[in-house]
Order: structure tokens, then C-alpha cells, then sequence
């Protein structure tokens, strides 16, 4: 049961945040293509700017297609509310600047999606927040990193393209005896797959871009609070625990508690730095959300096959899936599988990864994932590049490697294609 | 703000201004697990519109430090010493559910000090499923899960919200799964005095039910509304925890009554 409803997970993507309404009795969830919400008298209005009284004002901090979206994705990963994004990148972003001031640090896995790490490397490092990358599944390395001055500990549940998984339950509880939070994206899972409040996290993030909008329509991103972590015992935050001078001295940990996170995200990122997910995007990610379920299970089920069929073929030189020469703790943190990638190496080398994007005709050669085509990458060369070669190294990305999103289409389809795709690369090898 | 009772710091919000006793108070009360959060969209209102809040936390909840109260008995005396630490004579009580049990017990052994009386879904008793009380002393959060399936209305199951992309039903839960929830409900099992105060009630009272309330039914709330000869206010299709589930509805009836009481003097 959702620590949100006693609705299930199918059901809550289905129904969760929206009723036909009373006008019309739409049974889909309406665009609401609007800016801005009349008040029903200046009293109100008043009470609303003030946070007084929940409301909608203005669609850059909030709009009720973007909500049934937020309720729903909040039920989905059992947290106390959610706020939409125009991108994951900004989910990130806000996400480290309603926690981090100038001077303060991030301790961060160092395999990372690669703008996520050029975020944390450089980014962040110009506002004076500065970032240690560390083996997150080194319990000694995190410890080593944490400093006074630490506000959080950054992973990916399973990461982009190292796919490597994290064991949360390690990580989050070094991170809580230090009064962090841990913060996890969780993108490659979904809430089907894996629920990271269940196992340690304190705040979620997802590019809802990706399996969750899953037909690559649109952007977006969201963040969830877990509503787990005690902020005022931590004594790391006066961001949440001290006044807060643009609310008249609103103290967000003493008046929200379990939500103290997310509403500062609203009443701060959402308000100041305006990165809003737009009504039609919502709509149209909430049309994946609803069969998420469904699309996931065959994910798996093609990645699983497209896995074990690229380790039967001979001129495929490794492959790496999560769930291979894995360790314990990921069939307990993926009871229904692993995620829908799959990284392997050619022959030939970046020539060979190069042929082996250019022969195939049903996977697509593009920069993005959990769409519900197949999508193909040459890492090195596209989402990566920005990275040095130590960089590379720790995120484990070749110059062979190819990553892959394994879609909906029929497997055989997908093997036939890959099959091309893998005899170009072994003649550019010869 | 933070007082010193009993040796016990005691954590109150005053909804988001600096409290000041010379202005009217409302005394917001919660219920069984819950702390001053409940009451979020009904504080920061009043402490802006031309009023003092104070919404402690009990002893031993959230933000408060020192053992839980474990009886109802004991709150009333515990409230007469927090006003008269913070030094206010008379006060506007609204209570939640258990809250509202503490505020007879405070105009009990302090007449005079309560100048109106809000319950929001409420009853003169509130018996406890023993079940309930024994899950509790095992598991906080199991208990505060089927608290917050009994105790939130339809919507809320269907995710409705009043403030866009919270979750009260999490929200609650992860609050009453760290209280001291069995013994909260363990006082509300043994306390009878409800009907008794209730039927000589001569303060203005109002009472907000709920049409969907299964831990305080409807009936029961009707009830001690007539022996309160209290105003009532019935929120159609929402559960017990109407200050989360309905807080623009909760407050409306709220402002309405507390404030034509003031202006009656």
C-alpha cells in the first residue's frame, strides 16, 4: 500500500489526484492552459501569497494539471508531495539550491549522468558549492568525504551509463547518522520498479522525460520528499529551520514538518528561478504515468532478453546490465527487475561503436532514454563528452560502449537489427 | 516559541507572528499522534487576520520535549499552566478529535477561561478499538497507517489536495508514526467525562463534522453538538481529519464563529 492511499500502484496511476470534474465530467485530466487563477476576493488572495492557504495563483508555481501529476507521482513513490519541473536538470537544480548556500558541499557519486556531473563539478562550483565525488558504494569513501559543511549525499539508484546500482539502505544510513539526506535520481528504476523512500532515500528526483512520460513527448522532471528526514534534529539546515525573511519569518521545518522540503522548493525555486513544468507537457507525461505499469514489465522483459541474446554473440566484447554478477542487495532493491538498459562494447573501438550506430535501422540514434522506441548511444561521444578521461574511467564509459533503451517493439526485431549493427562493427574491426 | 513547563520544553506555534497576549487567542488543540502542524492552514490565517495563536504541541509530540500525558484528565490542568505561563486569561479553544476532549477538561477546572469552543470532528467520547491500542504499542507507524486509512475521507485516498502536490495522508502519517500514539489513544479509550461536561456547557461552542468521519461518526458528533446547544457545521464527503482534508472548509466555519463571538465581545 502507498503511504498515501490504500490505492495501489496501478490504480493510483490511473486515478490518483483527479476526479471527473463537475462541469463537464471530462474522465481524462483537463489541460488547464491558463496562467493565472482568478481569487474569489482579495482577502484570499491576501491569505494565499502569504501561504496561509493553499491555492492556485499563478501556473509558474502551480497549475492543476501539473498537480494531478505531482499527487500522482508522490503516491507512487509513498511521499509527502511533489513538485513538477521543466526538466530533470532543473528538478536537480532546485533541489540543490533549496538545501545548499555559497560555501557549502555535496558528497556525489562519481557515476553520474554527465551533465548532472558537470551540475555538481562546475556549475554549482561557481555559486561556491563545491562537490566531492566518491565510490558510492564505499561506505569508508562517503565517510571520508562528509565535512561540516556537508548538505547532502547525491547518487543514482542505478546510474547513467555506468549502471551501476547503489546500495541505498548503506548509503542513506551513513548519510542519516550524519544528519544528511540522501538524495537519490531514480530515473532508470520508476517507482514500479524500486521505491527508494523504502530503502534509505530522503528525496527522489525523476526525468519524467524518460520511462515515466515513456514516448518521448516531453521534458520534464520531479522532485519528491520523502518526508523521512527530521531537519531540526540534523542542525545543518537553517534554510529550513530559521526564519525565512521573504515569508515574514516562516520557519518551513516548525510549520510543514514532513513537508518542510518541498514547500520551500514551491514557495522558492518554483517562485524565484521559474523552472515550471507546462500544463501540455504534464498532460501529455500523464498519459504515460497511466500505463507505466504495463510498459515497464515489458521493458524489463526485452532488456533481459536483448542481455542474454547480446552474451550469446560472439563479436560483442562485454556486456553490462544491472542484474549480471550483481550483488545481493540488488534483487532487494529491484524485486521486479533492474531497469530496461543495457551497455555492451563492440569490436573496432570507437570506429566500431560508430559502426554499429550507423547499420542499425529500428533502434534510433538519439540523446535520450525510456522511450518506448529502442535508443542507442555512443556515450563517449555525445552525453559525455565534457568529461576528462579520469572522469570516464570512474563513470565507466569506453570508447566500444554503446548504450542502449530498450523499447517496446518485439524482441526478435530488435535482435535482427543489433545483429546489422554488430556485423558493421566487426568489419570495421577487421 | 519555546516555553519551560513542568521542566519540559514545550514547543508552540504561533502561526508565523510573535504572540501577543493582549490580542484575542485562539488555542488550537490537537488530536491523538498529531502535533500544531494539523492546524497549518487554520494558524498562519488567524495569526494574520488580528489574532494570537497558540498551537502547542503536547508533551512528548514532535517539537516537545518530556512524556506524553496519559490521561485527558491530566491535559487540563497541563493547559490552565501553559496560559497562565504564557499569560493569557481567556482564549478561543479549538479542538481536533482528542483535542476537543482536552478542551472540556479545561473548561472544566478553569471556567472562565474558555470564551468559545470550536470541535472539529469530535464526540463527547471517543471509544478505541482495543486492536488499534495494542498495534500501537507495537508499531507506531502500522497504527498510524490504519489511522490515516480510517481516519481520512475518500478524497483524500484519491489524493485530492487543498495545497497542489501535498499528500496529507503521508504528511499525517509520517507525524503520528513518531508521536506517542498508543498512549494518546489510550486516553481516549478510558476518558467518560465527555457527556457529563458537555451537557453543562454554557459557552458559545460550534461544532465542524464530518459526513464521512469513521473514527468519530457523524451520529455521535450530532450528539454531543445538541448537548453543547453548539452551531453546526457538516462537511459534506470528507473523513475525520477535516483540517488537513478540508482546511479552506474548516476555516471558513472557523473565522465565521470566532469571529462573530469577538465582535459580540
Amino acid at each position: 500500500m502507498s503511504k498515501s492511499s490504500y490505492l495501489k500502484p496501478a490504480t493510483i496511476a490511473l486515478h490518483t489526484g483527479y476526479e471527473p470534474e463537475s462541469d463537464f465530467g471530462s474522465r481524462a485530466v483537463p489541460i488547464y492552459q491558463t496562467t493565472s487563477y482568478q481569487f474569489e476576493n482579495a482577502s484570499r488572495a491576501a491569505s494565499m501569497y502569504n501561504l496561509e492557504q493553499g491555492g492556485h495563483i499563478y501556473s509558474r508555481i502551480s497549475n492543476p494539471t501539473v498537480g494531478v501529476l505531482e499527487q500522482r507521482l508522490a503516491a507512487l513513490e509513498g511521499g509527502s508531495g511533489a513538485v513538477c519541473t521543466a526538466s530533470g536538470m532543473s528538478a536537480l537544480f532546485a533541489i540543490f539550491i533549496t538545501l545548499c548556500s555559497s560555501g557549502d558541499h555535496i558528497v556525489a557519486s562519481e557515476q553520474l549522468y554527465g551533465s548532472t556531473g558537470t551540475l555538481l563539478g562546475h556549475t554549482l562550483k561557481r555559486l561556491g558549492i563545491a562537490c566531492d565525488f566518491v565510490h558510492i558504494n564505499d561506505p569508508d569513501a562517503i565517510k571520508a568525504a562528509i565535512k561540516p559543511n556537508t548538505k547532502l549525499v547525491f547518487c543514482e539508484s542505478i546510474s547513467n551509463p555506468g549502471m551501476q546500482v547503489a546500495n541505498l539502505p548503506m548509503i542513506g544510513k551513513i548519510a542519516n547518522e550524519n544528519g544528511l539526506p540522501l538524495v537519490v535520481d531514480a530515473t532508470f528504476a520508476t517507482p514500479v520498479l524500486h521505491r527508494p523512500f523504502d530503502h534509505g532515500a530522503n528525496i527522489i528526483m525523476h526525468s519524467i522525460t524518460k520511462w515515466i512520460g515513456g514516448h518521448g513527448a516531453a521534458i520534464g522532471g520531479v522532485i519528491i520528499d520523502g518526508g523521512n528526514f527530521d531537519w531540526g534534529a540534523s542542525g545543518r539546515f537553517p534554510e529550513l529551520t530559521e526564519p525565512y525573511a521573504p515569508y515574514h519569518g516562516l520557519r518551513f521545518w516548525e510549520e510543514y514538518g514532513p513537508a518542510a522540503f518541498i514547500m520551500k522548493v514551491r514557495a522558492e525555486s518554483m517562485c524565484d528561478l521559474g523552472a515550471a513544468l507546462s500544463p501540455q507537457n504534464a498532460f501529455l507525461i500523464l498519459q504515460g504515468v497511466e500505463t507505466l505499469e504495463l510498459r515497464m514489465e515489458k521493458h524489463v522483459r526485452n532488456a533481459r532478453g536483448l542481455r542474454d541474446w547480446l552474451l550469446e554473440q560472439e563479436n560483442v566484447k562485454w556486456v553490462r546490465h544491472p542484474e549480471l554478477d550483481a550483488e545481493d542487495f540488488v534483487g532487494e532493491l529491484f524485486p521486479k527487475g533492474a531497469g530496461a538498459m543495457v551497455c555492451f562494447g563492440v569490436e573496432g573501438g570507437r570506429e566500431g561503436g560508430v559502426a554499429f550506430i550507423q547499420n542499425v535501422q529500428i533502434a534510433t540514434h538519439l540523446a535520450n532514454v525510456g522511450d518506448s522506441r529502442t535508443l542507442v548511444l555512443h556515450p563517449g561521444s555525445t552525453t559525455h563528452f565534457r568529461l576528462d578521461k579520469e572522469a570516464l574511467a570512474a563513470a565507466r564509459i569506453t570508447e566500444d560502449m554503446i548504450r542502449v533503451s530498450i523499447g517496446l517493439e518485439d524482441l526478435d526485431d530488435i535482435k535482427t537489427d543489433f545483429a546489422k549493427g554488430i556485423k558493421a562493427a566487426s568489419r570495421v574491426a577487421r | 516559541m519555546e516555553i519551560t513547563l513542568n521542566t519540559d520544553k514545550i514547543h508552540i506555534s504561533t502561526g508565523g507572528k510573535a504572540f501577543d497576549p493582549a490580542l484575542p487567542t485562539v488555542l488550537f488543540l490537537h488530536g491523538s499522534g498529531g502535533d500544531h502542524r494539523t492546524f497549518a492552514e487554520q494558524t498562519r490565517w488567524f495569526a494574520y487576520h488580528g489574532f494570537s495563536v497558540l498551537a502547542p504541541d503536547f508533551p512528548g509530540h514532535s517539537l516537545s520535549g518530556g512524556e506524553a500525558l496519559k490521561s485527558i484528565e491530566e491535559t487540563g490542568p497541563w493547559l490552565r499552566d501553559l496560559l497562565e505561563e504564557v499569560g493569557v486569561k481567556r482564549v478561543h479553544v479549538a479542538g481536533h478529535s482528542q483535542g476537543s476532549l482536552s478542551a472540556f477538561e479545561l473548561a472544566r477546572i478553569a471556567p472562565g477561561t474558555v470564551k468559545t469552543l470550536t470541535v472539529i470532528a469530535s464526540a463527547a467520547a471517543i471509544p478505541v478499538n482495543q486492536a488499534l491500542i495494542d498495534t500501537a504499542l507495537k508499531s507506531s507507524d502500522k497504527a498510524a497507517q490504519m489511522m490515516c486509512n480510517w481516519g481520512f475521507g475518500p478524497g483524500a485516498h484519491m489524493g485530492q489536495s487543498a495545497v497542489p502536490g501535498m499528500q496529507p495522508i503521508a504528511i499525517s502519517r509520517s507525524i503520528m508514526s513518531r508521536n506517542p500514539l498508543a498512549v494518546d489513544l489510550q486516553a481516549c479509550a478510558d476518558y467518560n467525562a465527555g457527556a457529563d461536561i458537555a451537557e453543562s456547557f454554557d459557552i458559545p461552542a460550534l461544532c465542524i463534522l464530518a459526513s464521512e468521519d469513521k473514527m468519530t461518526p457523524l451520529k455521535a458528533g450530532k450528539a454531543l453538538a445538541s448537548s453543547l446547544k453548539a452551531k453546526t457545521v457538516i462537511v459534506e464527503n470528507y473523513g475525520h481529519m477535516l483540517p488537513l482534508e478540508a482546511p479552506k472548509q474548516t476555516l471558513s466555519a472557523m473565522a465565521d464563529f470566532i469571529q462573530s463571538q469577538e465582535t459580540k465581545g
